[in-house]
């Protein structure tokens, strides 16, 4: 949807958690459910708008079986046996994933584009896939839980459709603060730093009141000493490693540098960032190698990282500093560009959210089948086999459930406007032949989700299975709990 | 240091605020996108349908549109269009005592693109969001606080060298939490860099409580507040009496208590004036050059008023608002004409370990005419000489401009203020105060000053919090609970209250000079 602010902003997505962010709710049911959506964005990053559906079913469901008499606790008992139920077939369903040192690309693509395509257009989420598969192997380290902090997300307002791409490296939303500095270098050792270059007044001098300019010029003089001596270690160290040689010596600091120490810098034809976000840094090493350091003392060759080429890109009055061409990086940036910022707000979601698929498939070792496939054969597997082993009323909460998981391919079918009815009966009629399929969006008909390729995340399937039921159990005993309120406050 | 640029006058300014909260002002900082340019949306990325949710466009005042709206061309004849054009203030003044719903409706100030963030996910209430507790959820959203982070930081990379950090938030409620936890990631982040926090709160939210629950959730938000916020700055600076209609500003203020637009305006008064010295040229403090005198830095005003013998870094805030002017002769500078803007403090003046930071500027003297920075000095270092108990130490800082009053400052002072802010003793009985129409400038004198004046109020919350947080039994034990504070916590927090109120008494706190 589009959202227009009061001001006039406009947000646009597709993303229920982006949605939900930017709603004002104020409904207390609603609250509950939305923060359980939320929370399941949180642990599995995406399939909050299918929890929120699935909620909403399993209520309309009960509804149903309320008004005809059922007692709700026996909906909430059967939604625990379905629950357990439908979680140890998704055991048997999944489709295992070859992961280790060489993950299976092409699922990992499959995953990626299928999660792209429910939030952009076909020919835009194609174009993403691969940079996000990309990305994400790119800064897997083995026996590590991949941290997708370490993929930068930024963007740039472009007036023409250039592509969004992937720089194996750095992109700074900053540039070097000094004239004479080269605005593109080649071969350059990176130092990363985290130490003031800039003229702090220290302690014994701020209590000292000068009585002239020229006493406080000359305390200023000597305290600046001291900011000049770390400033000179470092040119050092880039004429010892430099000498002889094309090489290019780029100073990326956490810490301010003030205009003298910049000038210092520049003469000795260094490069120098200054206050880069702190996750840079750590970033800076991932990307290029090296160590971040705290102090002048003791720098040597091996603190230096290492890229092939950095270069300042100006935008408007936005400058950007690009690290790349780096060996074996482990962190990464993906650009985005767009014309205006909805545009680029609601591809950076897509992207994030495309990361994160990978990233699950990367963990769970596993993907489930998708187009409403799984959700049509839980369905089956509920109704032939589980039902019947529920004794009593109970039975209907199985029930209950197993109609609610058709709210997925009911509403895939409802997007592709078509006839929710008509998909449902074809999707059984195959599932009854014992063919798992999905709903082909485009033409309404049965397809086989692992030709097309669509695969959802198994965790997230686990997630939406098991946070459903118990919002909707919670919400159908609140009147019993308030009824055992009251019936505690009757005096005996 | 957040100051004015030098092509464009964007000031380096971070603002947060609840979603909403920026009224007609697009957080761009640009005005408003009109309806038409939103209908014409184009949606590129997406091929299926698309449903729009607009919310209920907040219409722009008449102050805002006189912003935006064309120059009217000059005309020929000057009585004419000079006249038409008073007119037209008279209504932007009317318009702005009534139709002021968000701050952004009186702000005439170009913002940066990167100034104004709007905090999103918060579901609550805006009037539950009234302490500190209320903002758990939006402290631990760590993508929050990081956006937050990245503006100071797009900020600070600008500057070449930066003074320091001045923080304003109103600590009544949830902001305070948040700026508790922005104040910690600006310790970390800018490790040197003196901040000064100014806790505002305005006479709308020292109502009354319903129940012993609410008094007692009050008086630990207080405790909370002040020992969180107190951690993580150089100098604190609370400000906002309950009432500023009934308090000793009223003989020369007309403020109505329900309007934030009045009461602001007295606040942000007294944080200009007493931040003057900051920005004019620095040549050290004790120099004398044309334009002012005594002007320092935000660090040396830290050191002056919380590192001389007692080691308290919480600051009452005067005002003489407008100050008044010098009589002829050998005129002991009125002290008394100082007003406390800090609530809960005592009346205390005689106190030998006070330190004071005194910022006077545009005195009038007899005559109408603009007094000279050594008749100000003058007059103002016999006033000390004069008094029983000078405090231990106090710097000043004279310069002969004086606070201007444009549009849109509100129309607060009494009608024997007159044009230059000076004291008329012969004027009729106006009952209309006087705004930006009437008045053009107001001399102003406003005052930092560490004492024991502000024992009560850090005293106050240590009790407090022991009473109803610490002690066994107490009754808000479960409230510091919920709001994600353990035994450990509150027992670190009680301490350091204990520590501030010690630094008060001459056997403990005080250290020898440290210069």
């Amino acid at each position: 949807g589009g959202l227009v602010g009061g001001a006039g902003d406009i947000k646009l997505t597709k993303d229920g958690n982006t949605l939900l962010k930017e709603m004002q709710i104020q409904n207390p049911t609603a609250i509950m459910i939305a923060r359980t959506a939320v929370a399941q964005d949180d642990t599995s990053g995406d399939g909050t708008t299918s929890t929120v559906l699935f909620i909403g079913e399993l209520m309309k469901m009960s509804e149903r079986c309320i008004e005809e008499g059922t007692h709700p606790r026996f909906l909430v008992d059967g939604f625990e046996v379905a629950k357990k139920a439908t979680l140890e077939f998704l055991e048997t369903f999944k489709t295992p994933v070859v992961i280790g040192d060489q993950p299976d690309r092409e699922i990992l693509k499959m995953v990626a584009r299928t999660t792209l395509r429910t939030k952009l257009y076909e020919g835009l989420a194609d174009q993403l896939t691969d940079i996000v598969v990309n990305a994400v192997l790119c800064i897997r380290q083995s026996d590590q839980p991949i941290d997708l902090f370490m993929v930068e997300i930024m963007h740039m307002r472009h007036k023409f459709d250039v592509d969004t791409r992937l720089i194996e490296g750095l992109v700074l939303d900053h540039g070097s603060r000094h004239p004479d500095m080269k605005r593109r270098a080649e071969n350059c050792y990176i130092l990363t730093a985290n130490v003031s270059l800039e003229y702090e007044k220290s302690e014994i001098n701020a209590g000292f009141f000068y009585s002239n300019a020229e006493q406080r010029e000359k305390m200023v003089t000597a305290e600046r000493r001291q900011v000049d001596e770390r400033v000179q270690k470092i040119i050092e160290l880039k004429n010892k490693v430099c000498a002889g040689t094309d090489k290019n010596f780029v100073v990326i600091n956490q810490k301010g540098i003030d205009p003298p120490s910049l000038d210092l810098l520049a003469r000795a034809g260094i490069i120098a960032l200054r206050r880069a976000k702190r996750r840079n840094m750590e970033r800076l090493v991932l990307a290029c190698g090296g160590e971040a350091i705290n102090s002048v003392e003791g720098m040597t060759e091996d603190c230096l990282g290492w890229a092939g080429l950095v270069y300042e890109h100006v935008l408007g009055e936005e400058k950007y500093t690009f690290v790349e061409n780096v060996k074996n990086p482990h962190s990464c940036t993906i650009l985005i560009k767009g014309p205006n910022d909805h545009t680029i707000a609601q591809i950076k979601d897509a992207v994030r959210d495309g990361l994160r698929s990978v990233k699950n498939t990367v963990e769970d070792e596993a993907v489930v089948l998708g187009a409403g496939a799984f959700e049509m054969a839980a369905r089956k597997h509920l109704i032939d086999n589980v039902k019947k082993t529920v004794k009593g009323r109970a039975q209907l909460g199985v029930g209950a459930f197993a109609d609610a998981l058709l709210v997925i391919p009911k509403t895939l079918a409802e997007n592709s406007g078509l006839d929710t009815q008509d998909v449902i009966v074809s999707l059984e009629n195959e599932h009854d032949r014992g063919l798992v399929v999905g709903l082909n969006h485009n033409t309404g008909e049965p397809v086989d989700p692992e030709m097309e390729g669509i695969y959802d995340n198994y965790s997230v399937k686990r997630q939406i299975v098991n946070s459903g039921p118990i919002i909707a159990s919670q919400l159908l005993l609140v009147d019993e709990v308030i009824r055992a309120g009251r019936n505690m406050r009757k005096p005996t | 240091r957040r100051s004015r640029g030098v092509s464009t006058y964007c000031p380096r300014l971070v603002s947060v605020g609840s979603r909403g909260s920026l009224g007609s002002l697009s957080s761009s900082g640009a005005p408003s996108l009109s309806s038409a340019a939103s209908d014409q949306l184009n949606v590129t990325t997406w091929s299926g349908n698309v449903t729009r949710s607009v919310e209920k466009p907040h219409g722009r005042n008449l102050f805002l549109q006189s912003l935006t709206e064309q120059e009217p061309n000059p005309s020929t004849s000057n009585g004419g269009n000079n006249s038409q054009k008073s007119v037209e203030d008279k209504d932007l003044v009317e318009c702005l005592e009534k139709d002021v719903n968000f701050w952004t409706d009186y702000t005439k100030v170009q913002y940066h693109p990167q100034s104004l963030y709007e905090m999103y996910g918060s579901w609550t209430d805006f009037d539950k969001f009234d302490n500190f507790g209320t903002a758990r959820e939006v402290v631990s959203e760590w993508s929050l606080m990081e956006e937050m982070n990245e503006k100071l930081r797009f900020f600070v990379e600008e500057c070449d060298h930066i003074q320091g950090i001045q923080f304003i938030v109103d600590d009544s409620g949830g902001f305070s939490s948040i700026a508790a936890t922005y104040l910690e990631n600006i310790a970390d982040d800018y490790t040197n860099t003196p901040v000064l926090l100014y806790c505002v709160r305005d006479p709308v939210t020292h109502g009354s409580s319903r129940n012993q629950r609410d008094t007692i959730t009050r008086s630990l938000h207080d405790a909370v507040s002040l020992s969180k916020l107190s951690s993580f700055c150089s100098l604190m600076v609370p400000i906002g009496l309950p009432s500023l209609s009934q308090s000793s500003l009223s003989p020369f203020l007309s403020i109505q208590d329900a309007k934030p637009f009045h009461s602001s305006a007295i606040s942000a008064a007294a944080i200009h004036s007493v931040t003057v010295p900051f920005r004019l040229q620095n040549a050290g403090p004790a120099s004398n050059i044309a334009h002012s005198s005594g002007n320092i830095d935000m660090r040396e005003l830290v050191h002056i008023i919380s590192d001389q013998g007692r080691q308290n870094m919480v600051t009452a805030l005067d005002v003489a608002m407008p100050a008044p002017s010098l009589k002829d002769g050998n005129d002991l500078w009125n002290m008394k004409s100082l007003r406390t803007l800090t609530p809960e403090i005592s009346d205390e003046e005689e106190d030998p370990y006070s330190v004071e930071s005194l910022v006077v500027h545009g005195v009038l003297r007899a005559g109408g005419h603009r007094a000279s920075i050594s008749q100000v000095k003058d007059s103002v270092y016999s006033a000390y000489e004069g008094r029983a108990t000078k405090p231990k130490f106090s710097h000043l800082s004279v310069s002969p401009c004086p606070l201007p009053i444009p549009l849109p400052f509100p129309s607060i002072f009494r009608s024997h203020i007159g044009q230059h802010g000076e004291i008329l003793s012969n004027h009729a009985e106006g009952t209309q105060p006087k705004g930006s129409l009437d008045v053009e400038s107001i001399p102003m004198a406003a005052r930092l000053r560490s004492s024991n004046a502000v024992l009560p109020f850090i005293e106050r919350r240590s009790l407090s919090l022991q009473k109803f947080g610490v002690a066994r039994g107490s009754l808000g034990t479960q409230i510091l609970r919920d709001w994600g504070f353990g035994r450990e916590e509150m027992e670190d927090m009680s301490e350091h209250l204990s520590k501030m109120v010690r630094a008060f008494h001459p056997e403990g706190g005080l250290t020898s000079d440290s210069d």
